[in-house]
């Protein structure tokens, strides 16, 4: 059976490379510049997503009651706060002052606070309060959720990280609109550039095309050469732009940890697996469709 | 053995270029094809290579059905047909050598054939000190010969030349004409479209002359009478 060979398609590929320089090079560039702006904004939306997950405490709010109150009234106030809309029934966790105390006294065991533990509890003093740790389900009523926590008799302090919450969220929704929205229309700019630069290759080769055909090349013969075109360009996008987001990634990270404790961020060699498989995906498919759709006329028999 | 039977082909702008054409060209002849510019000579060409559908009729080339013949048979339909242009048609940037291989490569004929054959190819046209030299720098009648080198080379048993020596000077253009005589001599069937008189009647082969689509004339012997 007769065998084409590989290596001629792949020559052929460089060589349709090399004679549509410029294009080659716009389409790598559009193709490259897509890729980082998807990476950038994914890692980023990932990093925001671990960080909300880290700081998980942020729909929580925890509540401390009177130091006057007896237990009665401190029943009283759990039964109220679970009557409300937005919490969580069952995510109402009652923390006695007791309690507290016998926490703390064990976490310091052995330290030297260790004594003054102990001095409290010789002396029957106790400076912590009754607490509860309210879950709320949405985030956006929060604010009326403090209101009426706040209107609870006996009720001396509410402590609740809902601004920062609501903050986070809302720079993870706005990320996530232009993340799609630079993504689709990157997509079918590059996906363009990438269709021209084929087309230009198979108009200037148009000859050689008709050639082909009349000595009795299959499509596919003819076909691949501009195939492996359009994967070399989305290979070399990918590469160039994986080594981009690495560098910046890094950059960006190292500078935002130096500036910030609360921040985490994700190492890159936790992600770099599916920021290569990504930008493959992307680079070899736009290529390849882009070649495609180019040749679809030059198909017919 | 080439079958047109009662072939039409009308073009979309209602253009009919084949009328009611029937004719039967058997293996190993050597036939002219003559008529005026827009008689039908190319559209005739066209149906052969299956660039065109015909609209109705039929149409057998070395046992493939050209109506039914399927998009994925046709490389393999036309690897049976060697075609040569007025205007060669060779790679500028390719050589003699590479020119005639390429026709092969594209088959996927394994390179030490190719490089078996291509030398023999060319001792046939009579090429065989110009391997290594490009298009530009032969004449007219030489790279024409370089394009019927090429299409001898996968060995097809349909030669089909349109106009071959329209871009080439008389002298040469008697070569091509031996050339292309000596090909058939061989066993192949070879059509020439031409409008050169003198070679057709000097020749005397088949004749068959074309006009507003339809054969007026198809003799063996004859003249050129478009």
């Amino acid at each position: 059976m007769r065998k084409y060979s590989l290596s001629y398609f792949l020559s052929q590929s460089f060589k349709g490379l090399w004679r549509n320089g410029v294009m080659s090079a716009a389409s790598i560039l559009v193709l490259m510049a897509l890729l980082i702006v998807m990476g950038s904004f994914s890692l980023l939306v990932y990093n925001i997503d671990v960080n909300l997950e880290n700081i998980g405490v942020l729909n929580e709010i925890v509540v401390f009651c009177d130091e006057n109150c007896t237990d009665e009234e401190i029943a009283d106030i759990g039964r109220q706060i679970r009557l409300l809309d937005n919490v969580n029934e069952d995510m109402v966790k009652h923390n006695t002052k007791q309690q507290i105390l016998d926490e703390e006294r064990a976490k310091y065991a052995g330290t030297e606070v260790e004594n003054v533990f102990k001095e409290m509890v010789d002396r029957g003093v106790n400076p912590y309060r009754d607490e509860f740790i309210v879950t709320y389900n949405d985030n956006s009523e929060v604010t009326t959720l403090e209101y009426q926590l706040g209107q609870i008799q006996g009720i001396d302090k509410i402590n609740s990280r809902a601004d920062l919450a609501e903050k986070v969220e809302g720079i993870k929704n706005s990320v996530t609109f232009i993340f799609i929205f630079f993504l689709v229309v990157l997509f079918v700019v590059s996906l363009f550039v990438i269709i021209n630069t084929i087309k230009l290759a198979v108009y200037a080769r148009k000859q050689e095309i008709a050639i082909m055909r009349y000595v009795g090349a299959t499509k596919w013969f003819i076909t691949l050469p501009f195939v492996f075109e359009g994967m070399l360009i989305g290979l070399i996008a990918s590469g160039v732009a994986y080594l981009v987001e690495w560098y910046m990634y890094t950059y960006i990270g190292k500078m935002l940890m130096q500036n910030s404790s609360i921040l985490t961020i994700v190492p890159f060699s936790q992600v770099d697996g599916f920021v290569i498989l990504g930008f493959l995906a992307v680079g070899l498919f736009s290529g390849i469709v882009g070649s495609a759709i180019s040749l679809r006329k030059y198909l017919k028999a | 053995m080439i079958e047109f039977k009662n072939v039409c082909k009308k073009y979309p702008n209602g253009t009919l270029a084949l009328d009611d054409v029937s004719l039967t060209i058997n293996d190993g002849e050597f036939v002219f094809i003559v008529g005026e510019s827009g008689a039908g000579k190319s559209t005739m060409l066209k149906t052969l290579f299956r660039e065109e559908k015909i609209s109705s009729g039929s149409l057998t080339v070395d046992g493939y059905d050209l109506v039914k013949i399927k998009n994925r048979q046709i490389p393999h339909y036309r690897r049976k047909l060697g075609i040569v242009f007025q205007d060669f048609r060779l790679f500028p940037d390719k050589t003699v050598f590479e020119n005639v291989a390429f026709a092969m490569r594209v088959i996927g004929e394994p390179t030490r054939s190719i490089k078996r054959r291509v030398p023999t190819i060319l001792s046939i046209v009579g090429l065989q000190d110009k391997y290594n030299d490009f298009p530009r720098e032969l004449s007219g009648g030489e790279q024409q010969r370089v394009a019927l080198a090429r299409a001898l080379a996968n060995n097809p048993s349909i030669i089909i030349a349109d106009e071959p020596t329209g871009n080439v000077d008389p002298k040469m253009s008697l070569d091509i004409m031996n050339l292309l005589l000596k090909i058939q001599k061989r066993g192949k069937t070879v059509l020439v479209v031409t409008h050169e008189k003198n070679f057709v009647d000097y020749f005397q082969q088949r004749v068959i002359t074309i006009k507003n689509g339809k054969i007026v004339d198809d003799k063996v012997g004859g003249m050129f009478d478009a």
